[in-house]
């Protein structure tokens, strides 16, 4: 299945991470990347990606408040939270937010695929470090 | 002959990124990965790479450690530092530790094949505001300006830093021991003695302390958003 996909976490090094791991399934295309909430945002109403893998802590806007703002924007986007916030808390908050995953960075090259072919699909993905392995609801 | 690099960091996500941007240079290749600063020393060992990056923040043993201990086993290492933060005490400490490199990790991509450049080149790599800090130090010397750095605390060992980290981490005396292949007891000698040196009375003084001195990061989450009328929880 093509999935279309917007990369946004402020480090350039981790979007360049991620980008190699996305690409490596056929069909899946990084469309975009965006250093921060306000330009996630922006990009996503230019290229209408289907999967936003998105970065919580950002300068000029965080990923939450980029979430909520997209939930309104774009809702057919589903946003997949990638981040170094290893917390139920902070899940909570994401999920709250309007995410539909929530994956922890250390473990990203573990949980990603499946993240995001599990979010494209408009099913829950969640995975904290240690706790809990990969859940799909 | 290719330049060899070693990569040194706890996400495989950011040694991914690290590995692509640099294995587009021409003749550098990266012949080895290590998720912990005790995986890069015994990595570091065997490859005996050309060049060494290592993440400051990563755990069993921090960055600035891992650089001090490299440099103990081989003074020819060339290491660049990864950080998030370049902060003063930051800057000093890889210095003093014995890092060639400086970079940020939000501007590994720009900075990062400039600094191993640098290195190949028999030169050193640091960031402009290393770069002031230095020259600021060397104008200094010689006056006598009263500094107003905090009063220093007792030096830890090699030994106590590690085992101060790991026990701030949330590891048991014994699981430190079982880590570093040291008995219970003699984990619990050093403990005591970190304890003494410092006068703290509590883990949690030593949770503090390994987090000002660089020897564990946290990351802070985001503030909760401003005005909470007219946000929707979907």
């Amino acid at each position: 299945m093509a999935i279309r996909i917007l990369l946004v976490d402020d480090h350039p090094v981790v979007r360049q991470g991620l980008k190699t791991l996305l690409e490596g399934r056929v069909g899946w295309e990084v469309i975009g990347e965006a250093a921060d909430g306000a330009e996630a945002v922006e990009k996503a109403r230019d290229l209408n990606p289907d999967v936003m893998v998105l970065d919580v802590t950002m300068p000029r806007m965080n990923g939450l408040e980029a979430c909520r703002l997209l939930r309104t924007q774009a809702p057919q986007l589903e946003i997949l939270f990638v981040t170094q916030h290893d917390s139920p808390q902070m899940m909570r908050e994401a999920l709250d937010a309007g995410a539909r995953g929530y994956v922890v960075k250390s473990n990203a090259a573990r949980d990603l695929l499946a993240a995001v072919e599990a979010v494209s699909q408009h099913r829950v993905f969640t995975a904290l470090n240690g706790r809990d392995a990969a859940g799909v609801r | 002959m290719k330049l060899r690099i070693l990569l040194a960091d706890d996400h495989e996500i950011v040694r991914r990124g690290l590995r692509s941007l640099l294995e587009k240079h021409e003749g550098w290749e990266v012949c080895g990965e290590a998720s912990d600063g005790r995986d890069a020393i015994e990595k570091a060992l065997q490859l005996k790479p050309d060049v060494v990056i290592v993440d400051i923040g990563m755990p069993n043993l921090n960055g600035l450690d891992t650089t001090r201990q490299l440099l103990q086993h081989d003074p020819q290492f060339k290491v660049i530092v990864l950080t998030i933060t370049d902060s003063d005490q930051v800057i000093r400490e890889a210095l003093d530790a014995g890092a060639r490199g400086f970079v940020l990790k939000s501007d590994a991509a720009r900075d990062l094949v400039t600094a191993v450049e640098a290195l190949q080149n028999k030169r050193m790599f640091f960031t402009p505001r290393v770069n002031d800090l230095v020259l600021a130090g060397f104008l200094e010397k010689g006056h006598s300006v009263t500094r107003n750095d905090p009063p220093k605390l007792p030096t830890l060992t090699a030994r106590e830093r590690e085992i101060t980290q790991l026990l701030a981490e949330g590891n048991s005396s014994k699981e430190v021991a079982c880590l570093l292949n040291l008995s219970t007891k003699t984990v619990e000698t050093h403990r005591s003695n970190i304890m003494r040196k410092l006068s703290f009375h509590s883990i949690r003084d030593l949770v503090v302390y390994a987090i000002k001195n660089n020897l564990i990061q946290i990351e802070i989450p985001p503030p909760p958003p401003k005005s909470p009328a007219g946000s929707t929880a979907v």
